[in-house]
């Protein structure tokens, strides 16, 4: 069969919805980065003095290391867990499918609600959690008034929510490998350990790689959980970028830095997909007629 | 031998209730303490036996009625987004699986690039953009803004899915004079129902949570249930349990019953949007 124009035709819903909503605005706010802008004057062309500003600025460096901590305690504590189940479950567990049922289910639950349920059970004295850490003769997570407990309820949360996604790719991964390659290992007298470790692991390596990139590139970007929790606070100590892109452009009006902020995150996350990208590349530009 | 099984099988078992109960607990906390009294919220340990009562409802409808007409909002807006969504990727899906060209595959190198920017971004353009087109606070904003943030993966899962129907069902409608729409709708699409429902999953449960889009584009008329679940968690004069946890169940249970009654779709589209080409 050969392509014509309705072919066409079929794509360019979808490709216009990505290039008016997402692309142009994003090219936008690369042009309004080199600019100082607010509501109410002309816009004029400064150069990089939004960049200058974010990074001279101790509070988007704050932010910056929030995020950094943020990201790499979310991504790996994910992994760990999300493997840790997969390996479990895949072992053969009683109830299997009622158990993936409940691991999956946080992956329903919007990240307001998330914010709900940790924040009731880490209620100051009453919340079961502080509670149980209080019975336990343990200090009580002060996520209000201390920025280090708010980052790690952050964390918590976070990984909360997010372990099914890296619970299913590498589960998937796992239920894919031929059963003979651990057959053969036992009957060489191999361990448990030794086959996750010779087996197993470098086997799933490359689904394991995907499912980090995909979570550093949704987590660095993470604003919800933090909002609804912190707002940044107290006194922006708790800020991740998102946040901070969020405070100067929609409380301070300052659209040149919201736009210097967004920029880096963008060239950021760029970074980090450049693996993932040069891979689809790779692999989609081979079939070239 | 036998009872070194029996003792292997006890610790997983073990290890699968503790599973069970991370994931699990928080929800089940929240659903259940929707059935309590105000005084009984906060004992420990929680209780899961008890007289229930619908007293939280009860005051949910008097002190927050506008809450149900958040939650038509999110419905309205969560079928929109999904059913734009399925239209427009059934298509490309189709052409991305049916027809390769240098023209394409850029095209579709480029659905990938921009899956990976952070949505942030683009509300600092929109918001006076939309702004003076009138579109701030809409139903149609929140279901074109959703649908466009998932079109590139369930055009992927779709495509995914073409690829397995064999071309010869389209070539034998078209040796029989079947158009394209006849084809495509007739033939193609009820072959391709398990990629819909595995696309349809995503867009869905993302329309129906998101937080973002709706708390800087919504001020009333568009406002949906996790915005006005947020205000009455962030309340100044001191949340309300009670209430908050009876539209907080009433959010989560629909949605968690499909998650869970869609997991193969689930895990299907996960894997496939991440690791397949």
């Amino acid at each position: 069969m050969k392509i014509r124009w309705p072919h066409y035709l079929m794509i360019a819903p979808v490709q216009s919805m990505l290039v008016v909503i997402i692309l142009a605005p994003t090219a936008y706010v690369g042009w309004l980065s080199f600019n100082q802008s607010t509501f109410g004057l002309d816009t004029s062309f400064v150069g990089w003095q939004n960049y200058a500003f974010i990074v001279t600025d101790p509070q988007f460096w704050r932010a910056f290391l929030n995020t950094f901590i943020v990201v790499n305690a979310v991504v790996y504590g994910e992994l760990a867990l999300g493997l840790a189940i997969a390996v479990l479950f895949a072992s053969g567990v009683p109830f299997r499918r009622v158990l993936i049922s409940i691991v999956l289910a946080p992956y329903a639950i919007s990240p307001v609600l998330g914010v709900l349920m940790w924040k009731y059970m880490l209620e100051p004295d009453v919340g079961v959690l502080n509670y149980a850490l209080t019975w336990l003769g343990l200090r009580q997570l002060e996520w209000t008034i201390n920025p280090t407990h708010g980052l790690v309820v952050i964390i918590l949360l976070s990984i909360w929510m997010h372990t099914p996604f890296t619970f299913v790719i590498t589960y998937s991964a796992i239920l894919a490998i031929p059963t003979v390659m651990f057959e053969a290992a036992r009957v060489d007298g191999a361990n448990s350990l030794q086959i996750f470790r010779r087996i197993t692991v470098p086997v799933i390596m490359p689904s394991i790689f995907i499912a980090l990139m995909f979570r550093y590139v949704v987590a660095f970007r993470i604003f919800s959980e933090v909002w609804i929790l912190t707002k940044g606070g107290p006194v922006w100590k708790t800020e991740t970028l998102a946040i901070y892109l969020y405070r100067y452009g929609f409380r301070y009006h300052e659209f040149g830095v919201a736009s210097a902020t967004g920029w880096a995150m963008l060239l950021a996350t760029l970074l980090i997909a450049a693996y993932y990208f040069r891979l689809m590349y790779k692999r989609m530009f081979v079939y070239e007629d | 031998m036998k009872t070194k099984r029996l003792i292997g099988t006890g610790v997983k078992l073990l290890l699968a209730l503790l599973v069970a109960a991370w994931s699990g607990f928080p929800i089940l906390l929240v659903l259940i303490s929707s059935f309590k009294r105000t005084a009984d919220i906060f004992e420990f340990p929680p209780r899961f036996v008890f007289m229930p009562t619908l007293d939280n409802y009860v005051t949910l409808y008097r002190e927050w009625p506008e809450f149900f007409g958040k939650l038509f909002n999110s419905l309205v807006i969560t079928i929109g987004a999904t059913l734009l969504t399925l239209v427009v990727t059934t298509m490309a899906g189709y052409v991305y699986s049916r027809y390769r060209n240098r023209l394409l595959t850029t095209s579709a190198f480029f659905m990938i690039v921009i899956r990976m920017l952070p949505p942030i971004i683009i509300t600092i353009p929109l918001f006076p953009a939309l702004n003076y087109l009138g579109l701030i606070d809409t139903h149609i904003l929140l279901i074109v803004l959703y649908s466009t943030f998932y079109v590139s993966l369930s055009t992927w899962i779709m495509k995914a899915c073409i690829d397995q129907i064999p071309r010869s069902m389209e070539e034998a409608a078209f040796v029989d004079g079947a158009s394209l729409t006849q084809t495509l709708t007739l033939v193609t699409l009820p072959l391709a129902l398990q990629g819909v429902l595995a696309a349809a999953v995503f867009v869905l449960a993302y329309s129906w949570n998101e937080f973002l889009f709706a708390f800087i584009f919504t001020s009333s008329n568009a406002k949906t249930a996790p915005l006005i679940i947020s205000e009455m968690l962030g309340s100044v004069t001191g949340v309300n349990w009670g209430p908050l946890f009876a539209a907080a169940t009433l959010q989560i249970v629909p949605i968690l019953v499909f998650v869970i009654a869609m997991q193969k779709y689930l895990v299907a589209g996960l894997t496939a949007g991440a690791t397949k080409e």
